[in-house]
């Protein structure tokens, strides 16, 4: 890259993880009470994993988005069309409907978590490594079952939802919408142990990622194992998704928003620049807006409304003024 | 490099029947023969983009298949035609990747004079730091080949090169491919429509037809009129200019 773009792009970092900065210290110490050292130990006991966690969610979900991009090779797919978020759903509803909300499952944090992630696994597994190995290695193929799969799980959901109980589906519906409270040290530790271990597995593949977007012929003329590179890469993204959706709640939509920023901002290639700057600007906002939420509107609308609605209107933006289809 | 009873089929349909060829080394080996006469399909094959049903090709003693991917990509480049780079990537960026079967993401230092030397080579200097989307159609086809002759192989494969060109542009690709073999001594094997490029800038040609070898030789044996009006069904004229058969059709 030329040295005035990479000055550039570098101020551009700085700038971004300043304002991630000053989102979390605005997060941490606004409406806290200073005098008080009681008081301000409870904020900091509340908000400390809440940050946390927003700050895991958006590295795992910018991450994952810009890999996925750079597989499908193209930019303006969302990871939601890998399906986690309406499995997510399901898992939950049928919880709530064969066990009761007041089951342990539903109750308790850890199992729920547990139980998410271990139904994601093997879900991402069987779609993204088996069925991809039988259609021959066709991204479109999986990309078809993904969406496939989530009208199925959501007509499911949906009539599940039909004939609950009335309260059984007011407690439900609290879970079912992305939210960033109730997240305790043992999931964070969990889902971080997690991620550590997919990007660790995966090294070798994250270094191909700048060649594999010059398209599957110049890759393998390149000597990447193009096919099986694909699939483990794609097994990854499936499984960071699935983690910080198991974590948070349906939220993978965001991941094209800030994929998308950060390819606008950054205009690179280079892999390690989209990522990082996707995850910055996913904290940005995930941060920034539960900011905005906790203190302008009081609780009243969760942070995942304002990421619909934004990223509804971005992606329609994207959509309109791409040159090339 | 050798090919022996290649064959692929799609479904019922064989569109590779059997074929073998030697592929002389450090010559220019054009493949020519009607749209669907399988010559891409071998390309593919030979290149290991397409997997071969049967048969074997043969390079360096051992079959295409069993080459790890990595050890391949420095002894063989291809080209294809869909270069459809999605990417914000400048010319020496694109040249740069080249040199990834050697250093990976991390360039060396003498990755950086071979990328100059290849950048030089293809009269790129000045475009170095353009995006490829910036570019006129016969520049990226030059940064394209930059990129092949950074990645240093003694095998060059090249996948109609001049398609989409226009004659001045396409007349140059056929001037770099007779450089890549004289000067840098490199085997250059391309599928070309244009039969008199064929002609004028390879040395051997080989003629498919319905899957299969219609003729296998130096230009000479291959170009004349029987030859070339049975493989193409069309009516031939062949000409002696520059010392070289040249055909008329019509």
């Amino acid at each position: 890259m030329n040295i005035p773009a990479v000055r550039s792009n570098r101020k551009k970092f700085l700038i971004m993880v300043a304002l991630v900065f000053a989102c979390a210290v605005g997060y941490m110490l606004i409406g806290v009470n200073l005098d008080n050292a009681k008081l301000f130990q409870y904020a900091m006991k509340i908000r400390t994993p809440k940050l946390i966690v927003m700050l895991i969610t958006a590295f795992a979900i910018g991450g994952a988005s810009i890999v996925f991009q750079s597989i499908i090779n193209n930019t303006i797919v969302t990871p939601c069309l890998l399906g986690m978020n309406s499995l997510y759903t399901l898992i939950h509803t049928s919880v709530v409907f064969f066990l009761g909300s007041s089951s342990v499952i539903a109750v308790n944090a850890n199992h729920s978590f547990a139980v998410d992630v271990v139904l994601m696994g093997i879900v991402a597994t069987v779609i993204y490594s088996w069925i991809f190995k039988k259609t021959r290695h066709n991204v479109l193929y999986v990309l078809l079952v993904g969406t496939v799969l989530t009208s199925f799980f959501g007509s499911i959901q949906t009539t599940l939802t039909r004939v609950m109980d009335p309260n059984e589906y007011d407690s439900l519906l609290n879970t079912l919408v992305a939210s960033f409270s109730n997240i305790n040290t043992e999931i964070i530790l969990f889902a971080v142990i997690l991620l550590a271990g997919v990007i660790f597995v995966l090294r070798k593949e994250l270094a191909l990622l700048d060649v594999l977007t010059l398209g599957k012929a110049q890759a393998i003329n390149l000597g990447v194992d193009y096919d099986r590179c694909i699939r483990r890469l794609l097994l990854g993204v499936t499984i960071c998704i699935a983690v910080a959706t198991a974590m948070v709640g349906p939220i993978s939509f965001l991941g094209l928003i800030i994929a998308n920023l950060s390819r606008q901002l950054f205009k690179t290639f280079r892999h390690s620049q989209l990522i990082a700057g996707s995850a910055l600007f996913g904290m940005i906002v995930l941060v920034g807006g539960q900011l905005i939420v906790e203190h302008i509107y009081s609780y009243a609308v969760p942070v995942s409304v304002f990421i619909t609605v934004g990223g509804g209107l971005y992606f329609l933006y994207l959509l309109l003024t791409r040159k090339k289809v | 490099m050798q090919v022996k009873e290649l064959t692929k089929q799609y479904g019922e349909k064989t569109v590779v029947d059997a074929v073998s060829f030697d592929i002389p080394k450090g010559k220019v080996l054009s493949l020519i023969g009607p749209n669907g006469a399988g010559k891409s399909t071998v390309m593919g094959m030979i290149s290991r983009l397409i997997a071969h049903d049967s048969g074997l090709v043969n390079f360096e003693g051992k079959d295409i298949g069993k080459w790890k991917s990595k050890e391949l990509s420095k002894r063989l480049a291809i080209l294809t035609q869909t270069n459809n780079i999605q990417m914000k990537l400048t010319v020496r960026e694109l040249v740069t990747f080249g040199r990834f079967p050697y250093s990976g993401n991390r360039i060396t230092q003498e990755d950086a004079v071979i990328i100059d030397r290849a950048i030089e080579y293809m009269e790129l200097g000045e475009f170095q730091d353009r995006f490829i989307d910036e570019l006129s159609g016969g520049q990226r086809q030059r940064a394209l080949i930059a990129m092949v002759i950074a990645q240093d192989t003694e095998y060059v494969l090249l996948d109609e090169p001049t398609n989409n060109l226009d004659i001045y542009h396409a007349t140059n690709m056929m001037k770099i491919v007779r450089r890549l073999c004289d000067e840098l001594g490199k085997t250059v094997i391309l599928v070309l429509h244009e039969i008199n490029y064929a002609a004028f800038y390879s040395d051997y040609i080989c003629a498919f037809k319905d899957g299969k070898i219609a003729k296998f030789g130096t230009v000479e044996e291959v170009m004349t009129r029987e030859n070339l009006s049975e493989i193409y069904q069309v009516d031939f004229e062949i000409l002696n200019i520059a010392g070289k058969p040249l055909s008329i059709y019509y």
